[in-house]
């Protein structure tokens, strides 16, 4: 009888302190220790991050996995160095390509200034869309900050540590951006469904849409700048009987695929108490 | 000792399962591997310490999360008493009991999960959450609960060899 007693005084403990943490946190007291715990976390977890998406994309292109394997058959004698050195080296040329095109997209937007983070994780929840990067306030970047890659916007921080922070992706159901149409020059909401579908709300019945159609940010509400791609035009749903039209995008960032991002760093956004657009 | 070897494990698992299972899906779903490592120790015998590694992996995972701090600790502590609850003979006779186990405490987890973000306002639609995450997420954790639990049990016995009675 003795056992189960005792068990029960850990149990009860060990939620005392889950929920202390859990009050601690959320009045913000938590945030200096969670920082200082976070910081070798983050340098391994980017560590890794960026090695296993180097293994994933020598993995996921098989042009690359027939050339990796004539060369593992032609220099076998060497083969355990040569990988890593392959592995690396298509780690730093990917990385170049993905810089050089966001140098390109930066240098095309000068009135925005950029700081380039690599994705080192995704929440742990299978119901959030947010990803993790290695930059955080010890790098001047606050919350609210847009954050994009050189193909369009990928969504905006929410959370700020000083080594990391968090991105919540627009394909988060929670997530709401003002678009426009580029060609109907209408506006609608953007939204998220459940399974990360992108949706475009409140389009006026009288616009007259196309598929594949660019979708940009329209700026209002302050949240986004103007003028970044969002996705294309996939479907139309128009009915006499709505007060409004939907069209489904197709997000223009292949968000499965994030390795390094942008945040734009001199954008101000307006943050409010409520989750509106 | 177990302590010693759960938090750098469960460091481990909580890093992997944020980078490289936020890409590994089955349908929506992803193993979740600090479950199977609380639910596994417990299993192997270490009753109480598995709730002290609830505490330490549901923090380590409410760091990658955006799920309010300590969420993921109170349901993993949950989890790893009630395993406690029942004395090791039931299993140590069933060798597919681990899967029973990880599928009650694989349910559990996600509901509260499913709780949390509906008191965070978050929207839910319970048959998106039941079809593409919760059950595909089941069968993973299922998947792997045998050879997680034998591993752990493995671990166990070579670090607290049972005492021999002469």
């Amino acid at each position: 009888m003795k056992r189960p007693n005792s068990r029960l005084i850990v149990v009860g403990s060990l939620l005392l302190v889950a929920v202390a943490l859990l009050i601690l946190n959320a009045s913000g007291f938590l945030q200096p220790l969670q920082n200082l715990g976070m910081r070798p976390v983050t340098s391994i977890q980017t560590w890794f991050a960026v090695r296993y998406s180097a293994l994933r994309d020598l993995l996921a292109s098989p042009r690359d996995v027939a050339a990796l394997r004539e060369e593992i058959n032609r220099l076998e004698a060497e083969n355990a160095r040569l990988e890593q050195e392959i592995i690396s080296l298509r780690e730093q040329a990917s990385e170049a390509e993905t810089l050089s095109a966001l140098l390109n997209y930066a240098r095309s937007q000068p009135e925005n200034r950029y700081l380039a983070a690599n994705v080192i994780g995704r929440d742990v929840s299978p119901f959030i869309r947010s990803i993790l990067i290695n930059q955080g306030s010890d790098n001047g970047l606050a919350k609210g900050m847009p954050v994009v890659t050189a193909r369009g916007l990928v969504g905006r921080i929410v959370e700020v540590f000083a080594s990391y922070a968090r991105i919540q992706l627009i394909t988060d159901p929670d997530t709401a951006v003002n678009v426009r149409f580029q060609d109907a020059r209408t506006e609608g909401i953007l939204t998220a469904e459940l399974n990360g579908d992108l949706i475009v709300d409140l389009i006026d019945l009288n616009a007259n849409l196309t598929q594949g159609e660019l979708v940009l940010t329209s700026g209002l509400g302050g949240k986004y700048p103007s003028n970044i791609p969002v996705g294309q035009v996939t479907s139309i749903r128009r009915r006499d009987f709505d007060l409004f039209q939907t069209a489904t995008i197709q997000p223009s960032v292949d968000f499965e695929e994030l390795n390094i991002v942008l945040v734009i760093t001199n954008f101000q956004p307006i943050i409010l108490e409520s989750s509106s657009p | 000792m177990a302590y010693l070897l759960g938090i750098p494990l469960l460091v481990g698992l909580a890093i992997l399962q944020s980078s490289l299972l936020g890409s590994f899906r089955f349908i929506d779903g992803r193993p979740d591997l600090v479950l199977l490592a609380v639910i596994g120790w417990a299993l192997a015998g270490g009753k109480t310490e598995a709730m002290v590694w609830g505490l330490i992996g549901g923090s380590l995972l409410d760091m990658f999360s955006e799920l309010p701090f300590g969420s993921s600790a109170i349901i993993l502590i949950l989890v790893a008493y009630l395993v406690s609850l029942y004395e090791g003979r039931v299993w140590e006779a069933h060798l597919l009991m681990p899967l029973g186990i990880t599928l009650l405490g694989s349910l559990a987890y996600h509901f509260w999960f499913l709780a949390v973000l509906f008191l965070m306002g978050r929207t839910i639609d319970l048959n998106f959450a039941l079809g593409r995450v919760i059950l595909p997420s089941l069968f993973l954790n299922v998947i792997l609960a045998l050879p997680a639990s034998q591993l752990l049990i493995g671990l166990r016995r070579r670090l607290f060899p049972p005492e021999l009675e002469i």
